[in-house]
């Protein structure tokens, strides 16, 4: 068969002792990028690209190319991997698609489960890239059919159910969890409108042009409100660090989190396809599926692992599923794509549908050393995760410090304006009183992050339809996600109403 | 336990090696500095047969200090990557002997850079800012107003140009740019153009510019904007958009897989290489020329000499090879101007935009 004999030809390229230390190199500045909140997997591999064209700078063209882009990919899947580090050790989401993680992961690490928490995420992590990979190689074709086959209508609904899934989720009262949701849609209408060029809510400021960093506001609401909340509850009771008790999981965690690695990496790798929000969406609604199967669903957000190994999971697998469109279309579908794709250009080589003919080696080598990469880093970070929850084990008197040092540099190194520290203090201070008076975060985090892109599709999809709104009914897939998101927010509503008795056997 | 400390130690040299260029990029100054040291020029083996470009005639002692570009783009945007291709550029041909680095200023669509630049260290001729036509339109519209104009710097030089095309579907029935736009003539409602950039932006533009060109009133066309050009790419492929209003990067593949047409180009002859086939707009009959063009900055008050000093340096830099060869494999096209000139073709573009803008009741 001809793909197996392009692999077998990408393995020989990838094995190469030259391309085997580029993609060390690159897993283990990721690993490093995606532990430092700030510095993402997008600007760590915009950083990477002029030191990797001087370092292959001795190979002939197409070897350069190959030899640079194995270092930046492994940068980028390295950075995924690493990204749950910080989440799960000092409750900082380094992206959007790591805040799910937050939440049954610092619990984890809070118990003295750090250990467990780090190396289910490596391990998921590891499967989630093998099956992506075997996706890669096997459905890339039809599934950039598919992906092309997504317009604006459908966006703009698959979206509106991951709103609607994660209002769903979070604590004890939903209407809470929709303010909150509605609080981050009004955020995100800060700056420039896309569709009309109508600046919104930015007093003239030009810093506002671009709306709020979804960084600066999700590390200022986790991060900094946990600080705001250890500084003034002392936590008295709390006050005994929490002993590490076993790095590996137990074999009742490895049992547990089964089924959601599963379920995540398929999640993941089709959503991560879709070009736009893949990895976000996926995290989230691989964890709310996960809680809503559960059956144990109160222990999620107390520290459950399956609410670590779902997210962690399907937003690794995203990253695998994002390259299809990125190698068969040259279509980026995320940040960090889209500055890969860069990479292949200055290396004259063009991503597109015509990559895997005119640049097989690229290609096939690409995709071979994905799987090296995806081996280095489970042999890299295991070992790590003994060193990292270490840091956890650290007395509040410092640890506090530098979870701040942390936040203000990685929040000044995005776009570097003070602006964006004052955001941060203020969004600490915001999540510091919302968490307390039990106003779950991630839904206004969401709401931040598919504001934008929700209004976008649905405006682009209404200009298409000269203004008919039933265009969101007429295609299938749209309705689908429509009718679904209805029924996740009505459904709860009428089993309350009903009374309690159908609330407990359903809970039973 | 030994282990344990050598794992330490991988990471913390990782984490260190990491932080060096993160907090080059983070604290301003920018991690490419092409200092033309001789270790770095291992890159450009042939260099030593290529005869450098006659220096400028040293009439001062300027470049004193090392030299800042600023980019008002993230790494990796498209002015980023003019600002550092120039400066290596720049290293390469040994036209500039001090150092230079890039120091990246995103946000508000280059305005945030632009006002950074010119309110931020008036007098300092040892910067440059890097600038492509949103410094015009920015200035002109009404909504995200930037205050700031070509006006309050030097303009230094046009570097390179590229263009805006018009393209459509293979399986699409228009085959030329008449037919199609005779057809938003008389159904702009039935014709869904989509482009990678917001109203008011080139892409935008391109399409408005052909619409007033034969009298179509721009506003009635139904164009929806992407996040970029893939989005709106995916969107043509996906049919979910009718016409594609583009620049050439990244085009040229879906041509040759016979994916896309090209209808036209805006360029003011044809095109070199893939797009030697692609008449332009002039040939068919619409009287519209559009370059997307990047350009060169100083401080508004630059002395004469360095002002000539760039002038020259620039202009030795668009004839080397080296600058012919980077030109090929970003496809950009070369369109020098020097200071004057440009100043001029700034002047114009400005009447230009206000003119069209206006029609758009977007101006100011």
């Amino acid at each position: 068969m001809g793909t197996l004999d392009f692999l077998i030809n990408g393995f020989s390229v990838a094995l190469q002792w030259h391309n085997l230390l580029f993609a060390f190199f690159g897993v283990l500045i990721g690993t490093a990028v995606g532990v430092l909140p700030g510095i993402g997997p997008m600007s760590g591999v915009a950083l990477l690209i002029p030191i990797s064209s001087t370092l292959t700078g001795g190979l002939g063209a197409e070897d350069a190319a190959v030899s640079s882009i194995i270092l930046l990919a492994g940068v980028y899947y390295g950075a995924m991997y690493g990204g749950s580090t910080t989440s799960i050790l000092l409750n900082t989401p380094g992206e959007s698609s790591s805040v799910m993680t937050t939440l049954d992961g610092y619990q984890m690490a809070k118990q003295g489960r750090a250990g467990a928490a780090l190396a289910i995420s490596a391990i998921g992590s590891f499967i989630a890239g093998l099956f992506s990979l075997v996706g890669l190689i096997l459905l890339a074709q039809p599934l950039s059919e598919i992906a092309l086959r997504f317009g604006p209508p459908e966006y703009f609904s698959l979206m509106l159910l991951g709103l609607a899934a994660v209002s769903g989720l979070a604590g004890k009262s939903m209407t809470k969890a929709l303010i909150m949701t509605v609080f981050g849609l009004l955020l995100a209408t800060i700056g420039m409108d896309n569709v009309s060029g109508v600046a919104r809510f930015t007093y003239d400021i030009p810093v506002l042009y671009n709306g709020l960093e979804f960084l600066t506001v999700s590390v200022g609401l986790f991060a900094l409100g946990e600080v705001f909340k250890t500084i003034l509850h002392k936590e008295a009771n709390e006050g005994t660090i929490a002993k590490i008790t076993r790095i590996i999981p137990t074999k009742q965690d490895m049992k547990d989190s089964a089924g959601p690695i599963a379920r995540g990496s398929l999640l993941g790798f089709f959503l991560g396809v879709l070009p736009g929000a893949g990895a976000t969406l996926a995290s989230f609604f691989s964890y709310v599926m996960e809680k809503k199967i559960s059956k144990n669903p109160e222990k999620f957000g107390k520290g459950a692992i399956e609410g670590v190994a779902s997210p962690e999971t399907a937003n690794n697998a995203a990253a695998g599923g994002a390259m299809i469109p990125l190698l068969t279309l040259g279509i980026p579908g995320s940040g960090t794509t889209a500055i890969l794709m860069g990479a292949f250009i200055m290396f004259n080589i063009q991503p597109g549908p015509l990559l895997f003919e005119e640049h097989p080696q690229v290609a096939w080598g690409l995709i071979a050393s994905m799987f090296v990469g995806n081996v280095m880093l489970l042999i890299l970070n295991l070992p790590l995760v003994r060193i990292f929850a270490q840091i956890i084990a650290t007395p509040p008197k410092y640890l506090i410090p530098l979870i701040v040092a942390f936040s203000v540099f990685g929040v000044y190194a995005v776009q570097v304006t003070t602006f964006d520290l004052v955001l941060l203090l203020a969004c600490g201070v915001v999540g510091y009183f919302l968490a307390s008076n039990d106003f779950p975060l991630p839904p206004l985090v969401l709401g931040l992050v598919l504001g934008p892109m929700i209004e976008n599709n649905m405006r682009r999809a209404l200009t298409a339809s000269n203004g008919d709104y039933m265009i969101f009914l007429q295609k299938p897939v749209s309705a689908v996600f429509l009718i679904a998101s209805l029924l996740w927010l009505v459904i709860p509503l009428v089993l309350k109403w009903k009374g309690k008795k159908v609330d407990i056997t359903e809970s039973m | 336990m030994l282990k344990k400390k050598s794992w330490a130690m991988v990471l913390l040299t990782g984490i260190l090696s990491l932080s060096l260029t993160a907090c080059g990029g983070g604290g301003g100054t920018a991690p490419a500095t092409s200092d033309p040291k001789p270790a770095e020029n291992k890159a450009s083996a042939p260099k030593e047969e290529a005869k450098p470009a006659p220096a400028p005639a040293p009439t001062s002692t300027y470049p004193e200090k090392p030299i800042t570009v600023i980019a008002p783009s993230g790494a990796g945007g498209g002015l980023d990557i003019a600002s550092r291709t120039m400066i290596k550029a720049l290293a390469d041909t040994g036209l500039v002997k001090q150092s230079m680095s890039v120091e990246n200023k995103p946000g508000g669509g280059q305005a945030v850079g632009l006002a950074e630049f010119v309110t931020k260290d008036p007098k300092n001729e040892h910067k440059l800012n890097v600038m492509s036509p949103p410094l015009i339109i920015n200035n002109l519209r009404k909504e995200g107003n930037s205050p700031h104009s070509f006006r309050d710097m030097t303009p230094l030089a046009r570097l390179y140009s590229d263009y805006e095309v018009i393209a459509v579907k293979s399986e699409s029935k228009y085959q030329d740019l008449k037919s199609l736009m005779d057809d938003i003539e008389a159904n702009p409602d039935k014709v869904t153009v989509v482009g990678g950039s917001g109203p008011g932006s080139q892409d935008h533009l391109n399409v408005m510019f052909l619409a007033d060109a034969v009298g179509i009133e721009p506003k009635s066309i139904k164009y929806i904007s992407y996040d970029g050009g893939g989005e709106a790419m995916t969107a043509l492929l996906g049919d979910n958009g009718d016409v594609l209003t583009s620049d050439t990067a990244g085009l040229g593949d879906f041509v040759k897989a016979g994916k896309v047409r090209v209808l036209g180009v805006s360029a003011p002859e044809r095109l070199d290489g893939e797009f030697k086939d692609i008449p332009t707009y002039k040939e068919q009959g619409f009287d519209v020329e559009y370059y997307n063009w990047r350009g060169v900055f100083g401080v508004k008050d630059m002395s004469p000499e360095v002002v000539k000093y760039w002038d020259e340096t620039l202009k030795s830099l668009s004839g080397s090879e080296e600058w012919k060869k980077v030109g090929e494999t970003s496809g950009w096209v070369p369109g020098h101007l020097g200071a004057e000139e440009f100043k001029a073709f700034l002047e114009e573009q400005e009447t230009m935009f206000k003119k069209i803008l206006e029609s758009l009741e977007m101006l100011k």
